[in-house]
């Protein structure tokens, strides 16, 4: 199968699998996981579409420069994932901090206890 | 010398310096008095006009690096900005801790959200998006209560997968077009045939506007927040979603604006307004917590907002900018008064009552504010709101202009019930005792007046704001009815 298609395949699979955890899942953890799983999806649908089946976006010195315009794949997709790995980062982590509270608090994390309207 | 980018690098430093300062009371409040003051400063350090920095600049006339654009009508925008900002740092002086995370935050916010309005790119626009939602789920956070701990629990949530759907439109927008500046991707699509990535794209970039907006369905968990945050800070909070609302609609104007296609997502984006401002002022009519009832008051008038610049025209778009800029102001107003009644020891609406001997000032400037949100002569709010009206007949639309005047005899109606309860209900001799004990604030007094004197201002003179936003906007709008 095409390398791009497949990564498309599996971006949509994952992506798929975060809506559920985040939307239907009964847990925090998990759905902080579910989330991680939908940004991963997300970061890699944007490397997907960068990838165009050549070398990676890093020009030696050898290289032509025609050449490697040709054969490279697009980099601004993958400056936008890195950027994004760090901003899912600290979201998370604020989660996750607030998912310790939370337990040490009320001894559960189940989300229709712990999240309900007040 | 050009010296836009400040606007958005020196808030971001400073905050950085505040969060070291976390602890140190005695240094914070005099840095953080003269934080106010320099925030007045920065909207008038940049030149009007395209900005490009790093990457490569503008090569064969694409722009290859961040493009910041500054106009006359940003610039009214980003000054208002830093005002309530300078004016939430005053009033925080008074409190008798003060946490150099929470203005480290607070600068955080401002310097993001000056960056979704500056930039033209769109993923510059994304990052500084989340940059916002982090810092206010600090700010929520920062108020210590475990209900706000559990609405920026459900606020995360729903940003970080708002924030993920947004991020996957850019992604279809990228892939459709090749480029993420906003300028270049609509001449792209100006040239070349719709595709179905492309209505992905407009859907999910909506999605994402509609969290950052707390337009429906996230306007719930946007009015929770707004509750549970500090009142004052709650003004910060609601400052900076109407002003991302703003530049999020702009943006999406600006891509898909005057393309055949584009028509259905107006009618999309004027029914999200119009179910967030009856939403929200069916709500707050329900509340008996005052800040609740301010909560869902912000939703609806993002409603009106949104309405406006949704219209598309030159005026509909004029009189949505000027509607977001009169809003922060008394609503942030209402926010401090709120403030200020908070600092008595209540909460609750039916707890209150007979505040009006206590504190005859305070509430002269906050019924001020009531009757601007109400959109009573000669406030502001009237001023917009007659515009609104206006831009909605214009286009053929008069059922949207009824609907602007009921909420508005509803947020009428909601307002007055509440400055009875606070201000005009009789209490007993030993509470009105109680309530005067405690000091007054004189910075959140001082903030007050000044924006009552602003709701008055631009209300008599709305032309100091709507002259700059017309040029802007006769460009952008377009003309339609139905």
């Amino acid at each position: 199968m095409d390398l791009q298609l497949a990564s498309f395949i599996t971006a949509g699979i994952l992506i798929v699998i975060g809506l559920y955890g985040t939307f239907f899942v009964d847990n925090v953890i998990k759905k902080i996981i579910a989330l991680s799983a939908l940004g991963n999806g997300v970061n890699l649908t944007l490397i997907a579409i960068g990838y165009t089946g050549g070398i990676v976006p890093i020009k030696a010195q050898e290289m032509e420069l025609a050449l490697f315009s040709m054969s490279a794949s697009y980099p601004l997709p993958q400056a936008l994932v890195l950027t994004n790995i760090v901003i899912e980062a600290s979201m998370l982590a604020i989660m996750l901090g607030l998912s310790i509270v939370f337990y040490k608090k009320y001894k559960t994390l189940k989300s229709s206890e712990l999240l309900k309207d007040d | 010398m050009n010296l836009l980018p400040l606007i958005v690098v020196f808030p971001m430093f400073v905050a950085i310096i505040f969060n070291y300062l976390n602890g140190k009371d005695k240094l914070i409040r005099p840095m953080a008095f003269l934080m106010a003051l320099l925030l007045l400063v920065l909207p008038f350090i940049g030149n009007y006009g395209i900005y490009n920095f790093g990457a490569h600049g503008l090569e064969s006339g694409l722009a290859s690096g961040i493009s910041y654009i500054y106009s006359p009508m940003k610039q009214l925008i980003i000054t208002v900005l830093m005002l309530i900002g300078s004016l939430v740092l005053i009033t925080g002086l008074d409190e008798k801790k003060s946490s150099g995370l929470t203005v480290a935050l607070m600068l955080m916010g401002l310097a993001s959200v000056s960056a979704v309005i500056l930039a033209d790119d769109l993923f510059n626009i994304y990052v500084f998006y989340e940059i916002a939602a982090i810092a206010q789920t600090g700010l929520v956070i920062a108020s210590g209560t475990e209900k706000a701990y559990r609405s920026a629990f459900r606020y995360l949530l729903l940003g970080n997968f708002a924030g993920s759907i947004l991020l996957l439109g850019v992604a279809f927008l990228l892939s459709a077009t090749g480029t993420l500046n906003i300028s270049d991707m609509h001449n792209f699509l100006i040239n070349n045939p719709v595709t179905p990535t492309i209505y992905g794209g407009l859907l999910m970039i909506i999605i994402g506007l509609c969290y950052d907006s707390g337009l429906p369905p996230f306007h719930t968990v946007k009015a929770d927040i707004y509750a549970r945050a500090k009142p004052f800070i709650a003004a910060m909070l609601q400052t900076y979603s109407k002003f991302v609302l703003v530049a999020l609609m702009l943006v999406i104007f600006k891509i898909f604006g005057g393309l055949s296609y584009f028509t259905n997502a107006h009618g999309a984006l004027i029914a999200i307004s119009i179910l967030g401002m009856v939403f929200g002022v069916v709500m707050a009519l329900l509340q008996t917590d005052y800040r609740k009832l301010l909560a869902y008051h912000a939703i609806s008038q993002g409603g009106y907002v949104a309405a406006g610049i949704a219209l598309g025209t030159p005026l509909g778009i004029v009189a949505g900018i000027f509607h977001a800029i009169n809003h922060v102001i008394y609503k942030s107003a209402l926010f401090i008064g709120a403030h200020l009644v908070e600092r008595k020891k209540v909460g609750n609406l039916n707890a209150l009552g007979g505040l009006l001997p206590v504190i005859p000032t305070t509430a002269l400037m906050v019924l001020c504010a009531k009757l601007a949100i109400s959109g009573v002569p000669p406030f502001n709010g009237f001023q917009s709101k007659l515009l609104l009206a206006e831009a909605a007949m214009n286009v053929n639309m008069p059922e949207l202009a009824i609907i602007m005047i009921m909420v508005s005899i509803g947020t009428f109606v909601s307002m007055m019930k509440a400055f009875y309860l606070i201000y005009l209900k009789p209490c007993s001799e030993d509470q009105l005792n109680e309530y005067k004990k405690v000091k007054p604030s004189k910075f959140g007094i001082f903030s007050l007046a000044v924006l009552t004197v602003l709701c008055i201002l631009l209300g008599v003179y709305p032309n100091l704001a709507t002259d700059l936003i017309y040029p802007f906007a006769n460009e952008f709008g377009r003309m339609w009815t139905l």
